[in-house]
């Protein structure tokens, strides 16, 4: 059976003074009005920070409250920052099991509200408590995956500045995005002050508040689902042989592939999930789309810009979109989309493309999402 | 720095050696698993220098990836300055965590 997207709601992402239920609202509101308010019969929901004094435990009660969805059945879903790819996939699986005509699909965050060390401790709610109880953080551990890729490929942290501005350029033109119209130059990243060495704050993901949606229904379009694909990798870091790469893509992307009878040459545009500036290489490389290690140097050709072989986070990605962190997996599906039904604006790509990739990723790489959409049913 | 051996785990079903867990064998799932004493001097995989250490940390908190014979990873808290990837520490294990001191070149 066939699922596509029908209409997707992008909330705007940055610091945002309504709270998480508000700003799911606003996205489901969107994409609710871009089907014409037809009836929908499931709601999948997704919040990681979800114990704050705003009472957003009770969020499937809460919107269907607010969206007039008391008839619909709902789930929610929880997979740290992958929670968004994980609450696409579990639409899906329910329309395909023919229980369900249409879905709505809600991920949300309020960060900004809260101070960074609270974020920094909630974050690292999805590392490994081991490595936790030694002091490390998400940066932390990005740092140290960084370095083994500096190493392993003889390479200079500039291409983490490249790769910085790369999402800043793509983030310029996306309205919804936290980085809109504030780009930012090599120098400027190299000035922003260390994180966790050899990351700098510009190499980081944001804090931000913001919600997506989209509605998924029966039947196919321009951004028919064409293929899933899902992977596990050790959630202690120690326990994983290589960290230039991340398993659980691999696998994700692997089964994807399979999945849908297609290759990485097929994509047209892809959507990863760049937490860190030196993801956009590890994932991109992990997918398929550039040799191990070719990352940086696709990159310096221009390969991944609007008008490249393939156009790589043209919404900016989590560095330049902003990262309200269960909504970020839901985003990058929600920006192919609008790619590929053509409703992208001014970050639409050079090419109309017909096949492109969304990934997601669950804290370090642990359980990570893999969502392939495309013009043709499968 | 004296060199006083850590304990790690190998699983008799695979043979792995790894930190010890609370689970079964990362690689293989077996729950055959069993305690060895180890050189601790390993080597430097990569270090970082984290300026915003979690609550209860001083700033600036160095962790390495280290790596023991057998291929054991660890992660450690640097004592003294971040060492670079290469150099050869010694780690103890003290309470819940690992520490690591880079050791003097000879």
């Amino acid at each position: 059976m066939s699922v596509h997207v029908a209409a997707v709601g992008m909330g705007r992402f940055g610091k945002r003074t309504e709270n998480q239920i508000d700003l799911a609202a606003e996205a489901a509101g969107i994409a609710l009005e871009g089907i014409g308010r037809k009836p929908v019969d499931l709601l999948v929901a997704g919040s990681m920070m979800s114990h704050g004094p705003q009472g957003p435990e009770a969020l499937l009660p809460r919107l269907t409250g607010r969206l007039g969805l008391e008839s619909a059945s709902g789930f929610r879903v929880d997979s740290a920052s992958g929670t968004g790819g994980m609450a696409f996939h579990a639409a899906v699986l329910a329309l395909e099991s023919g229980r369900f005509e249409r879905a709505l699909v809600v991920a949300t965050e309020k960060m900004t509200d809260r101070t960074t060390a609270a974020n920094t401790r909630d974050l690292a709610a999805s590392l490994h408590p081991s490595e936790v109880a030694a002091g490390a953080t998400m940066p932390g551990l990005a740092a140290l995956a960084t370095q083994r890729y500096l190493e392993r490929y003889g390479r200079d942290p500039a291409i983490l500045d490249a790769a910085t501005v790369h999402a800043r350029s793509m983030a310029v033109r996306n309205p919804a995005a936290q980085f809109y119209r504030k780009p930012v130059t090599l120098p400027e990243v190299q000035a922003s002050r260390l994180v966790a060495s050899p990351l700098r704050l510009l190499h980081c993901s944001a804090i931000s508040d913001g919600a997506t949606a989209v509605v998924l229904e029966r039947g196919t379009g321009p951004a028919t689902v064409r293929a899933l694909g899902q992977g596990f990798d050790a959630l202690r870091l120690i326990d994983r042989d290589d960290l230039t790469t991340f398993d659980a893509t691999r696998t994700a992307a692997q089964r994807a592939f399979e999945n849908g009878h297609l290759s990485p040459k097929e994509v047209e545009v892809a959507e990863v999930h760049d937490a860190f500036s030196p993801f956009l290489f590890t994932h991109a490389e992990d997918l398929g789309f550039c040799p191990a290690g070719g990352g940086p140097t696709a990159l310096e050709r221009g390969e991944f810009a609007l008008d490249g072989r393939l156009p790589l986070n043209p919404s900016g990605g989590v560095i330049g979109r902003g990262h309200p962190v269960a909504a970020s997996g839901l985003a990058e599906v929600a920006e192919v989309a609008l790619q590929l039904r053509g409703e992208a604006g001014p970050h639409a790509i050079a090419r109309p493309p017909r096949v492109g990739l969304a990934h997601a990723m669950s804290g370090i790489g642990t359980h990570n999402f893999v969502t392939i959409l495309g013009a043709e049913a499968p | 720095m004296s060199d006083v051996p850590i304990e790690l785990s190998r699983c008799e079903g695979c043979r792995t050696r790894f930190l010890p867990t609370d689970g079964p064998c990362p690689r293989c799932g077996s729950s055959d698993v069993r305690s060895y004493p180890s050189p601790s001097l390993g080597t430097v995989l990569a270090s970082t220098e984290m300026t915003n250490p979690p609550a209860g940390w001083a700033a600036p908190h160095r962790l390495a990836l280290v790596e023991l014979p057998e291929s054991v990873r660890l992660i450690a808290i640097v004592e003294g300055p971040l060492p670079a990837p290469g150099t050869v520490v010694a780690v103890r294990l003290d309470g819940p965590v690992y520490r690591a001191v880079s050791e003097p070149v000879a």
